[in-house]
């Protein structure tokens, strides 16, 4: 089943996800509508040269899997992000390519080589450290050179390479202050440009944000970006914050139990996740239980116990009459109204439960008739919310035939 | 609520991620690691298991004018292997018509545990008000309560030799200020034995507690009170459980050594404090009887086994945490 | 008492329980002191100060030499003990799993605890077996007593070292690693440094302890090896004598000179610390400002 995701990493540059063959639960998926005016494919493109491919990639502990036999390309210059929640395996991914951790079977191949059995020292690529992990007992600048000095060059190229890293992080005036005299973003930038130092191939970074505030993360999250593409290298970052995948990276792959869920740009798993594990992983998302009624080639009728109208796409769905499926709708593409809709399909009518207000939007908990709650949020534009519903209203909800996502998976 | 924005993973708390808990390396050791472990693995077999099998071997054979002064238990006999168990000294240990062996080791043991009580009560305020102190004033009692144990050790008894001899302090105090006439005998007692024992062990208690106590949770101390909680109930259902382990240990540093104590019974105690320990030096110095030296030393084992496995148990669950 | 913390009650408890506490450590020893200033003999009478008892115990031979023979012995056990305790730490945290694990815990730590009679047993005779097979062990002296003393001195490291080495970041080793540095690179310039004060506490701790062994040593001892404790031993089983006093009195003098330095680097350890995050707080308030500009 994993030859289908070694397809999608590949077979992504031309051809996104829609026509994935194979027999892999995640990667088969229903057709969905064609990619909206503005959406910009993979950012990879196909001349772009593969940098690391993994592939068949599995580690063993003694009592559970926690990389299952996984396939991924890297191209040149791309950030890429492994993005799961704790446990789904994407550090001990990290952690083999990095070679603290050795695979049970599979090949890691970087720059055309197999690099499985060299030790870390060996490897030319370079991790920065979820904790930093900077020297203590070293300056910045001696922390700086570490990696230079291994490679017994000259004091003068050293010398010449760390300035220019002090330089890029804008750690010039702390290059004698030891790490532990240094706040959070300051410890952040020495430990990027420690591992930037030496050039590598590929950048490792282990939850860059993870030990900084939340404030300081948004900041750093651009300015990172910004340091990693004036230098041009290539970069695989593991992270379980999607909000920090999505600005930094790329292309995102989502991980869950040792394996490859989704794989594309932030907005494709965004907009067009290919299960419903991708779909509440991702963001907040109403997800309905329903059964297909009817499906041709320009429109499919969805019946769902939770609406009284049924729900109308406008492409085929490629499961037999009378199947389930699941449809998930974002909550900001749902329209809360106090007008009745006037079309035949895609509404609802309910009661407001609960607002949520939250300063740049509202989150509206809707009841409907079924007992179900749908969310929907409302962009506060107005000050006063003059005319928005309220606690207890009797609102509509309505949504285009492209916002819904049909999930068989 | 879960539907709040992009930020809507699945685990709270999520700031606190850590990489995954070190695994266990699937591999093969490499030649670097075997080389690290042989060498304390090797001395500590040497040095330390061999040496009790052989104290267990040469308890079954009995002591004999030569050198060494013990007789073989493997003798090579006209090309024939004999092997000769004696339990001649275990056999005397246990049914000794004075009872001298079986009365050193209840006494060594009665003794041992009530200076490990002593130990505790004295030790247990000790490290709580060294633990709760400020930090700067915590430095310098921390070092002023370790300094004596970095002096001489026969050098401590020495001096409360001089203490609570007949014309030591102690009787002069009490003779100057009238509450007795004549000085009392305070050296050679049980009494001194128990001062000696807490005098030099109290440190092995007070260090485990205090390490226990500065890492209790005083917030479950709070609730409790919060809770209605009376200070003695507070002390025995909140503090207790969370430094169980602290105590365990230093009962067991003080109670296990204490068992075979020598220098203390033999510089304060009187003639009457026979403890094991005494018993095996003399058997072994005095009376040059290495074999049954050794069957004393096997008994004195297999007593302590129990408390020993008790404390190495508690050392492991210490150490996964 | 159990008001903890800040509380003035339990305040007024601390001090108590401490001042009783001290009283009762130190009044022996500066007995010990006060009297070896005392020009009697009878060591517990007072009559005048006199230095009589120190000049006596400078010019006892047996004493200087035993103090030598001591000084040898814990210095060579320390060095011994640190090493095979930093072994056996780094064994126990980097290396793990391996079989015989729990036998490598129970043989690194037991000698801490055994009463020290029966390993004094076990080890001479050990000694007295092995030395009909290697020569080395048949006379026993100084050779036999310094095994004996590393032997449970590293046990005692070993609990130093590995307590200080648990808490080492291993991102950091793989950091190093990372950057290319192969493993002797990364034990000697990265592992080391971060462990040197549990290994000076393990050097001083097994120093003490080999200085202040008597039971093993008499086990293990031969006749021209008299270490100092031996030798206060057997005066002291002998009566009371003055010149132990000074003798005791010199050896309380180095011990609180060494507490005196080890408060004083502590002191200035907390200072440096609270520089630091001086340091750290002046960064942040600058790393917030920018961010808000």
């Amino acid at each position: 089943m994993n030859d289908s995701i070694s397809n999608n990493a590949s077979t992504t540059v031309s051809q996104g996800y829609r026509n994935v063959p194979g027999e892999n639960i995640y990667a088969k998926q229903t057709h969905l509508p064609g990619e909206r005016p503005g959406q910009k494919a993979s950012p990879v493109e196909q001349n772009k040269k593969p940098i690391l491919e993994i592939k068949g990639l599995t580690k063993n502990f003694s009592n559970f899997t926690a990389v299952n036999n996984v396939d991924l390309t890297i191209y040149e210059g791309e950030i890429f992000a492994l993005l799961g929640s704790s446990g789904c395996g994407k550090s001990t991914l990290l952690r083999m390519l990095a070679g603290f951790e050795h695979p049970s079977d599979g090949q890691i191949i970087l720059d055309g080589e197999n690099i499985v059995d060299l030790p870390p020292y060996k490897r030319t690529l370079n991790m920065m450290f979820q904790s930093y992990a900077l020297f203590p007992y070293m300056t910045v600048r001696q922390n700086i050179a570490f990696g230079l000095k291994q490679e017994h060059l000259s004091r003068d190229v050293i010398n010449e390479r760390v300035e220019k890293m002090l330089k890029l992080v804008h750690m010039e005036e702390y290059e004698d202050r030891k790490p532990y005299q240094l706040s959070g973003g300051q410890r952040q930038r020495v430990a990027l440009a420690r591992s930037l130092a030496k050039e590598p191939r590929l950048l490792l970074l282990d939850e860059p944000m993870g030990a900084l505030d939340k404030k300081l993360r948004e900041q750093m999250r651009l300015e990172l970006v910004d340091i990693i593409n004036s230098v041009g290298v290539t970069c695989l970052m593991v992270t379980h914050d999607q909000e920090e995948a999505m600005t930094m990276a790329d292309r995102i792959a989502i991980m869950d139990r040792g394996e490859f869920v989704q794989i594309g740009g932030p907005r494709e798993i965004y907009e067009n996740p290919n299960c419903r594990f991708s779909a509440e992983f991702i963001g907040s998302v109403n997800m309905f239980d329903c059964t297909l009624t009817s499906s041709n080639l320009k429109h499919s009728v969805i019946s769902c116990q939770d609406f009284p109208l049924p729900i109308e796409l406008q492409h085929d769905i490629d499961i037999a009459d009378g199947m389930p499926l699941s449809i998930a709708m974002r909550p900001e593409k749902v329209y809360i109204s106090h007008e009745e809709p006037k079309q035949e399909s895609n509404w609802c009518s309910g009661i407001v439960e609960n607002i949520a207000y939250l300063g740049d939007i509202s989150i509206y908990y809707v009841r409907l008739p079924s007992g179900r709650i749908i969310t929907a949020t409302l962009p506060n534009v107005d000050r006063f919310n003059v005319g928005f519903p309220t606690w207890d209203d009797q609102v509509y909800l309505s949504w285009d035939p492209e916002s819904c996502i049909a999930l068989t998976f | 609520m879960a539907v709040v924005s992009l930020n809507a993973i699945k685990r709270p708390g999520s700031k606190g991620h850590r990489p995954p808990p070190r695994f266990v390396p699937d591999k093969k050791m490499n030649f670097r690691e075997r080389a690290i472990i042989f060498v304390p693995y090797v001395w500590m077999i040497l040095f330390f298991l061999i040496p009790f099998l052989i104290i267990f071997k040469i308890s079954f054979s009995v002591t004999e004018i030569a050198i060494p002064p013990y007789s073989p238990i493997i003798t090579f006999e006209e090309g024939a292997m004999q092997i000769i168990l004696h339990l001649e000294n275990y056999t005397n240990i246990f049914t000794d018509p004075d009872g001298t062996y079986m009365r050193s080791y209840l006494k060594s043991i009665q003794v041992a545990a009530f200076s490990t009580i002593l130990c505790l009560v004295i030790g247990y305020p000790i490290a709580w008000a060294l633990a709760s102190a400020k930090s700067a004033t915590r430095n310098i009692l921390f070092i002023l309560v370790i300094m004596p144990s970095w002096t001489s050790f026969v050098v401590r008894i020495y001096a409360w030799m001089t203490i609570l001899k007949r014309d030591g302090i102690i009787n002069d105090i009490l003779m100057t200020i009238g509450v007795i006439d004549t000085p009392i005998q305070l050296l050679q007692t049980d009494l001194a034995v128990y001062i000696g024992i807490v005098y030099c062990y109290l440190p092995y208690m007070v260090l485990p507690l205090f390490s226990a106590l500065m890492k209790v949770d005083y917030s479950l101390i709070e609730a409790a009170q919060d809770l209605g909680c009376k200070p003695v109930k507070t002390f025995f259902q909140a503090l207790v459980p969370q430094t169980k382990s602290g105590i365990i240990a230093g009962s067991m540093l003080v109670f296990i050594p204490a068992i075979g104590e020598y220098v203390i019974p033999e510089l304060l105690g009187g003639k009457d404090s026979i403890l094991i320990g005494r018993i095996l030096w003399q058997e072994f110095f005095n009376n040059r009887d290495w074999p049954l030296a050794s069957a004393v030393a096997i008994t004195m084992l297999t007593v302590m086994a129990i408390p020993i496995i008790w404390f190495f148990k508690n050392q492991r669950k210490g150490d996964i945490r | 008492m159990f008001h903890f913390k800040k509380d003035t009650k339990s305040l007024l408890a601390r001090v108590i329980i401490l001042t009783l506490t001290l009283i009762f450590l130190y009044l022996p020893i500066m007995t010990l002191v006060v009297y070896s200033f005392n020009a009697s003999k009878m060591v517990t009478v007072w009559t005048e100060f006199s230095l009589k008892w120190y000049n006596a115990l400078f010019h006892n031979s047996a004493i200087i030499t035993a103090v030598g023979i001591s000084l040898l012995l814990a210095f060579l056990s320390a060095i011994a003990s640190v090493i095979i305790g930093t072994l056996a730490a780094f064994v126990m945290v980097r290396i793990r799993k391996f079989s015989g694990e729990s036998a490598f815990l129970l043989f690194m730590t037991a000698p801490m605890i055994l009463p020290e009679v029966i390993s004094g047993l076990a080890l001479l005779l050990l000694f007295v077996t092995l030395g009909d097979l290697i020569p080395v062990f048949s006379d026993r002296g100084l050779i036999t007593i310094w095994i004996a003393h590393v032997t449970f001195c590293s046990a005692y490291a070993t609990v130093v070292i590995r307590s200080r080495f648990v808490e080492l970041d291993i991102s950091i080793e793989e950091a190093a690693k990372d950057l290319g540095a192969g493993p002797m690179k990364v034990f000697f310039v990265i592992i080391l440094p971060a462990i040197m004060p549990a290994e000076v506490a393990a050097f001083l701790l097994s120093f003490t302890m080999s200085m202040d062994d008597l039971v093993i040593t008499s086990f293990v001892a031969g006749p021209n090896s008299t270490t100092l404790p031996m030798l206060i031993f057997s005066s002291v089983r002998r009566g009371l004598s003055p010149e132990i006093n000074a003798l005791a009195s010199v050896i309380v003098l180095v011990v609180s000179l060494f507490a005196f330095v080890s408060w004083i680097l502590t002191v200035r350890k907390q200072k440096r610390k609270a520089r630091n995050a001086a340091l750290v707080a002046a960064a942040r308030r600058r790393e917030a400002a920018i961010h808000i500009s």
